[in-house]
């Protein structure tokens, strides 16, 4: 049995863990051991999610392994305050629906240091690995233009810490500024150094569409690449993957190879990145997540954990998030094998079934972090 | 993955080729094979639509629903080999299980005989003789009904037999049709076509039944400009995107996004007739596993009846669970099931966070009840696979207040209440933009005559012609 640890302590131990970079992986039983009092920090602190374990029977003092610490489902964080650390120094808050009935969720991060030391190393790693830093070309919101939203303060701790230096370009809500966009991009090509450019799928279609709208011409300088989040989710024409892919190729000269999908949510302060910087462009598709993170796909019934390489419903087990829940239960489906997880994009030919369902609900598997 | 019988989805007129198919997994699991359309070969099939329409003026209207009644009624007749298709093909494409597809069927093909489609164009067009010829009417005025010319029709895939419904209204009111059926729902259309074809030529050339995946422009767009009606079905992204798609001048029949709820008087909350009421409600929420618009999306239950609310909500969950051997729950998709769990999660955290909810779910089914001690509801997402969210409520006389965060999507109400208090309540919901107010036994089958979303059915498609 541990006893809970104390937040300041515990959120100490994980930023010098995480300090030493997104490569090496935690062994077994040392995720085990500080998943656990991590686990028993969160009862002890966060009276809800106390209730909640309690209410299914189960007790930090009874837990042997991280796999059965219970997970909270993504939805909770829009009706509860789901709390376990001081006073929080950041809300995040996910986005409505496209129909904005929906109530959003809260993420309370009550140590800010701790989300940047998750995220520095993973975007170090998979996006400019090898010590790269070059300048940042956001199609993000800034900090200052969207404070509640999680993926602005992610790539406002980039540009502190890894970019030579940032242009912002695109307004609160994500819509590009694509004549901006072509003069930082051009001014940069006319310099020959390679630029970091940074949007959300809605975001980099946007750009695409008003570019070929007007005639821009832009050609970003050889070497340069593009790390693209998810969260079409409806706001958009529909644009397969592949597709935004080879427009990306097409419009910006950025090919294929250079061109990062990143996975995060608001509800956590860890990410997953496709290696393909590191191990080519075959790794597309997949996404790996830093060691202090760990997914596993569930039976959608009966929330069991299925055999690797089967289809589930992800789960997310966030180091990071000691302040709030580590345990996640998503809505996204995918398969988790040794070497990473692989969304499951849109099956062909399904489609979502239910008159009196709203489409955007069923296919927001993931709530834009923007 | 297991494949549970191959299933063509298309029926075409007389004369007109089929491209290659590709394979989809229906809902079921079953090998869906759809036709590798393009807007070439949609055009080529509104044309020979278009072109049995003269043939099909020319037939008496009572003609086409005794034809329509006469295939209809082969889905009611347990020896007929196009019913043990049906119920062979429905549970692999619908995903419904097998019971409950013998439910459905027998729910809608009731609808489909001679004598409930008299009635129905009836009600709606006076007689069905104007269809046929300019009829007298009030003062002095004569007038006739015209079908449309090609009427282009997207329905959801939600409930099965939806499309047959629509096919069947198209005709009888003399309109070649085009259905796309939902994936869902490709087993039905395609059956009645063939029904129809084997019976009369005429009416089998006027109906093609081709199922591509929804939202695919570029056939949508042939359709829905060769039509002069279109009718769809569908979410409200689904039916703006058609709405905008279409021609201005070519008539559009929306049916989109709808929610319907329920509520349960205190003088039906003692005594046996509660386990009944409690089994009414729980069988609306079990028919198409909730997916229909018609389904009870929310219950609201009286306080002051010998039953409290959420011992009510309890005796619901038990009979969830009875019917389960009844009418098992069919496979839900992995988008379903994962919704389902993030439900039953948020209560457990609201529970947990002091909120007076209550959860019962099935241990190894869907079904899931969560009671919620309050009368507000979040409108926003829909519930799946037979979840229902119940609540207290003063009285129903608050009910209009209840619902009025659904004015625009609310559709049906179920009742359980006494006889004499069913119309006060169902004038006070309708106040508040029921289109539709029913026992709970009756919520699940509309008539064959109901004014769907408040409208007559067979009024949206025809013109009438003063002369």
């Amino acid at each position: 049995m541990r006893g809970p640890g104390s937040f300041e302590a515990l959120a100490a131990e994980l930023e010098q863990l995480f300090a030493r970079g997104a490569d090496g992986p935690i062994p077994e039983d040392a995720f085990e051991d500080l998943a656990l009092r991590v686990f028993a920090h969160q009862v002890a602190a966060c009276p809800v999610y106390a209730a909640f374990c309690a209410a299914r029977g189960v007790a930090p003092e009874h837990v042997v392994s991280w796999r059965d610490v219970p997970a909270v489902p993504a939805s909770g964080f829009k009706h509860v305050e789901l709390l376990a650390g001081p006073e929080p120094e950041a809300v995040f808050a996910t986005s409505g629906t496209t129909r904005g009935a929906d109530r959003r969720g809260r993420h309370f991060v009550p140590r800010l240091a701790l989300y940047r030391a998750s995220l520095l190393p993973s975007f170090r790693r998979w996006v400019l690995p090898g010590g790269a830093t070059m300048p940042l070309l956001s199609l993000i919101p800034s900090p200052t233009a969207a404070p509640e939203s999680s993926l602005s303060y992610m790539i406002g701790a980039v540009s502190d810490e890894l970019a030579s230096r940032t242009l912002w370009l695109s307004d609160r809500d994500g819509l590009p500024d694509a004549e901006a966009f072509r003069d930082a991009a051009n001014g940069a090509a006319r310099g020959g150094d390679p630029v970091l450019v940074v949007g959300t799928a809605f975001g980099l279609v946007h750009l695409l569409e008003r570019l070929l709208e007007s005639g821009l011409q832009v050609r970003l300088p050889e070497g340069s690449r593009i790390m693209e989040t998810g969260g079409f989710k409806g706001r958009s024409r529909e644009l397969s993957r592949p597709a935004l892919r080879e427009a990306m190729t097409r419009l910006l000269g950025v090919p294929a190879s250079q061109v990062v999908g990143e996975y995060g949510m608001t509800e956590l302060l860890s990410q997953l990145y496709e290696p393909v910087l590191t191990e080519g462009v075959a790794a597309a598709g997949r996404y790996v997540p830093p060691p202090w993170l760990r997914v596993r796909a569930l039976d959608p019934g009966t929330l069991a954990e299925v055999p690797a390489g089967r289809e589930g419903l992800l789960c997310f087990h966030d180091l990071a998030n000691v302040g709030s829940t580590s345990v996640v239960l998503t809505e996204d489906v995918g398969t988790v094998g040794p070497d990473g997880v692989h969304l499951r994009g849109r099956v062909a030919g399904a489609e979502p079934r239910g008159c009196s369902l709203a489409v955007d609900d069923l296919l927001s598997a993931r709530e834009a972090t923007l | 993955m297991r494949r549970e019988g191959r299933f063509d989805a298309w029926r075409l007129p007389g004369g007109v080729t089929c491209p290659a198919g590709v394979s989809v997994d229906g809902h079921g699991g079953a090998e869906v094979v759809r036709v590798r359309a393009t807007a070439a070969w949609v055009e080529t099939v509104c044309e020979a639509l278009m072109g049995a329409g003269e043939a099909l003026a020319d037939i008496p209207a009572r003609e086409i629903a005794r034809a329509l009644g006469r295939v209809g009624e082969r889905f009611l007749d347990e020896d007929d080999p196009l019913r043990r298709r049906a119920l062979e093909i429905l549970p692999g494409t619908s995903g419904l299980s097998p019971e409950m597809c013998r439910v459905v069927l027998d729910g809608m093909a009731r609808d489909w005989t001679e004598e409930r489609l008299n009635v129905l164009l009836a009600r709606e067009l006076g007689a069905a003789e104007a269809l046929d010829d300019f009829l007298e009417g009030a003062a002095d005025t004569r007038a006739r009904a015209v079908g449309p010319a090609l009427c282009a029709q997207v329905v959801s895939g939600s409930v099965p037999g939806v499309s047959a419904t629509a096919l069947a209204r198209s005709l009888l009111v003399k309109g070649p049709t085009l259905v796309k059926p939902g994936l869902g729902d490709v087993a039905l259309p395609v059956l009645f076509a063939e029904g129809l074809a084997e019976m009369d030529p005429r009416l089998g050339d006027a109906v093609a039944v081709v199922y591509w995946p929804g939202g695919s422009r570029e056939l949508e767009t042939v359709a829905l400009e060769a039509a002069d009606v279109v009718v769809a079905y569908g979410s409200d992204e689904t039916v703006r995107s058609l709405r905008d798609l279409s021609p201005p001048t070519t008539r559009f029949v929306g049916y989109h996004h709808r929610v319907s709820v329920g509520a349960v008087g205190r003088e039906t909350l003692s005594g046996e007739q509660t386990v009944r009421a409690a089994t009414e409600v729980a069988e609306a929420i079990a028919v198409f596993d909730q997916r229909g618009c018609v389904s009870p999306q929310w219950v609201w239950v009286e306080e002051g009846g010998a039953v409290a609310p959420d011992a009510f909500a309890e005796m619901v969950a038990v009979a969830l669970e009875a019917i389960e051997d009844r009418w098992p729950t069919g496979r839900l998709d992995m988008d379903e099931a994962a919704a389902v769990q993030q439900i039953r999660g948020s209560a457990e955290l609201l529970r947990a966070a002091g909120r007076n909810v209550r959860l019962w779910q099935g241990a190894t089914s869907p079904w899931t009840v969560v009671y919620e001690g309050g009368t507000a509801i979040e409108p926003g997402r829909m519930c799946v696979g037979r979840v229902v969210r119940m609540r207290r409520i003063e009285t129903l006389e608050a009910l209009p207040e209840a619902i009025a965060a659904l004015r625009g999507h609310l559709q049906t109400v179920a009742l359980a209440v006494r006889r004499d208090r069913f119309d006060r309540v169902a004038a006070a919901v309708a106040s508040a933009g029921a289109s539709r107010v029913a026992p709970f036994a009756e919520v699940a089958f509309p008539p064959a005559w109901w004014r769907q979303d408040g409208r007559g059915v067979l009024q949206e498609l025809v013109t009438w012609v003063d002369a």
